[in-house]
């Protein structure tokens, strides 16, 4: 026995009070792992941007084209290694019209070199690169929409009217979390040629590889001076600012998530508050028989806070332990086949887990400071509760 | 109040002149008033008096809990009107041994832990602290009950626990507040035996606090109180 362990018998003093808080507290636990998943899931594209890859789009807003002859002037721009470019395209499959995912139209060769995470078998990437008309699917979108190699799919398109036959080349995966995996990509050229005269060779953005990612700033600053003198001027960013400023649209629920967040850990407090109140009250008179044997104030302290920390910390182990089977095998699972597009990768993350663990630890730990500080300060004789 | 014999030791405990007040609200109540004691070292001796009449506040002074409101409180030597709250602390581990009426032992603890709790302020390594608290067990008669929790062992037993821990650290003072006021008259006799043989096998001067007259029947000074004066 030493200091220690006497603060953390106390925890299961009363075994069905423990237990009900750890279990409350738990749940709320598991709540903030799967919104804090959330977040990270959706922010997956963000953390895990490559940092050797520039996005360049119109100066004044992402909705607004680029001519398809600056693909050729960012190449040529020192420091660029290669340059690819795409169409949001905006496709629904009428089969399954509640169902969201990217449609793009890129250059499938160029597209292939600057995303190396993309993994395509070689016989499948040859026969999209040979097929106009083909297209290859995230496996994620694939298992969705119940696509296989050879299928043929039409899709109505929202941006570029019309019904668009498509025939599926191949079924890709991703060597990285940068890529989604539930897109549908398909030839430029087959969107560009149907298009009418006035709406030809027009690019959404660009995408560049960098021979330094140390100098990506440098080759961005260049190419957005390059086009400075032209009719439309672009802004270059690293592809993580890109994907931050595509967040932004989901600003709001992001922020909604963050509140509920906030308010399950306020949650947690109370929980851990609750609890320790209770004990320090019950237990007053023990604490005067302590400072009766020459325990000192700050010995009293250390006992209420290592048995909160004790217990804050059982609570994160026992939430995490439920949260790792409900995301990781369950929930999380079905997300990623289901919502792919808007949760590519729902697994939890270490950081999310420490931050669980964490906040648990300090937030019991902080739920006890007042009931610790009011008990180390009373005098042994109040605490023993004789005047007499 | 000390017999003549007593009264050529050492004093161990000496009150000079002590009152106590406390306040409530507006109200001021003096619970000793100008108050003096001396115990020589070695001696038992109880403290009787109806409720009100400040023997606890007393044991409190003794002890070190509490400081009185004024006058001279000297106990083992030390002058506990000068100690800070740091110092007092340590003037009980070093120098008091507690015994309370309701046993107040620590349920999450076993006996042998209860025991070995005032050594945990001492820089003694664990296994001298358990051998410390088994023999302090083995003084009271429980060494067979070291594994035990509180709630496994009856009344008498808790208290007999209670007394090893007051013995544990080799105090020079027991008191005792009420510690047979819980207890059934045969187990009150053991704990009374007890504390005799403390006093008189172990040297331990024991200051104890009661409102019964067989228990006080064991000391061999007993000082009645009454309205915060001897009588």
């Amino acid at each position: 026995m030493n200091l220690a362990s006497l603060a953390t018998r106390n925890v299961g003093r009363n075994r069905f009070r423990t237990t009900l808080t750890l279990l409350g507290v738990a749940v709320a636990v598991v709540a903030f792992v799967m919104l804090r998943t959330v977040i990270s899931s959706m922010e997956v594209a963000v953390t895990h941007a490559a940092h050797d890859r520039i996005g360049i789009r119109h100066k004044v807003s992402f909705v607004m084209q680029l001519p398809r002859r600056y693909i050729d002037t960012v190449r040529q721009t020192p420091g660029v290694h290669s340059a690819t470019w795409a169409n949001w395209f905006g496709g629904k499959d009428p089969r399954n019209p509640r169902e969201f995912f990217p449609t793009l139209a890129v250059d499938p060769a160029s597209f292939l070199d600057v995303y190396d995470e993309v993994a395509v078998s070689p016989a499948d990437r040859e026969r999209w690169l040979a097929d106009r008309q083909g297209a290859i699917v995230g496996d994620q979108l694939a298992r969705l929409l119940r696509l296989r190699v050879g299928d043929t799919i039409t899709l109505s398109g929202t941006i570029y009217p019309g019904n668009w036959v498509f025939h599926v080349s191949g079924i890709y995966t991703a060597t990285r979390r940068s890529m989604d995996r539930s897109e549908f990509l398909f030839h430029w050229d087959y969107l560009n040629n149907a298009l009418p005269e006035r709406r030809r060779d027009q690019i959404g953005w660009i995408i560049a590889r960098v021979d330094d990612p140390s100098r990506a700033s440098g080759v961005s600053a260049a190419i957005d001076r390059t086009f400075d003198v032209q009719d439309i001027q672009t802004l270059s960013m690293s592809e993580r600012s890109m994907n931050l400023s595509f967040m932004g649209m989901m600003s709001g629920l992001l922020a909604a998530i963050n509140a509920i967040s906030g308010i399950i850990l306020l949650i947690l407090l109370m929980l851990f508050g609750n609890t320790m109140s209770m004990g320090v009250r019950e237990r007053t008179q023990e604490y005067g028989v302590l400072r009766a044997l020459g325990f000192l104030p700050k010995h009293i302290a250390g006992f209420i806070l290592g048995e909160a920390a004790a217990l804050g910390l059982a609570a994160g182990v026992l939430g995490l332990a439920l949260s790792y089977p409900l995301v990781q095998y369950g929930l999380g699972r079905w997300l990623e086949e289901n919502m792919g597009s808007l949760v590519p990768y729902f697994r939890i993350e270490t950081s999310t887990a420490a931050q669980a663990l964490g906040f648990s630890l300090l937030l019991g730990v902080a739920s006890a400071l007042i009931p610790a500080v009011r008990a180390s300060r009373l005098t042994v004789t109040d605490a023993l509760r004789r005047i007499d | 109040m000390s017999s003549p014999e007593e009264s050529a030791a050492a004093p161990m405990v000496e009150l000079t002149n002590v009152t106590k007040t406390f306040h409530r609200g507006a109200e001021t109540l003096t619970v000793l008033d100008g108050l003096s004691l001396s115990i020589a070292e070695g001696s038992f001796e109880a403290l009787m008096g109806p409720s009100g009449s400040g023997k606890s506040t007393l044991l409190n002074l003794v002890a070190g809990l509490d400081r009185a409101t004024s006058g001279g409180v000297r106990v083992a030597g030390q002058d506990l009107t000068a100690m800070t709250d740091g110092d007092l602390a340590a003037f009980r581990a070093r120098y008091i041994g507690f015994i309370f009426q309701s046993y107040n032992l620590m349920p999450v603890l076993t006996a042998l832990e209860n025991v070995e709790l005032p050594l945990l302020l001492t820089k003694l390594p664990s296994a001298d602290r358990k051998r410390r608290a088994a023999t302090a067990l083995r003084v009271v008669g429980l060494e067979d009950r070291a594994d035990h929790y509180p709630r496994q062992l009856s009344g008498g037993q808790e208290q007999r626990v209670a007394i090893a821990r007051a013995l544990v650290n080799d105090p020079k003072i027991i008191v005792a507040d009420e510690p047979t006021g819980d207890l059934d008259r045969k187990s009150a006799d053991q704990i009374l035996a007890l504390l005799e043989k403390l006093n008189k096998d172990f040297k331990k001067t024991v200051v104890m606090v009661t409102h019964d007259p067989e228990a006080a029947s064991h000391a061999r000074v007993t000082h009645h109180l009454n309205k915060g004066a001897f009588q």
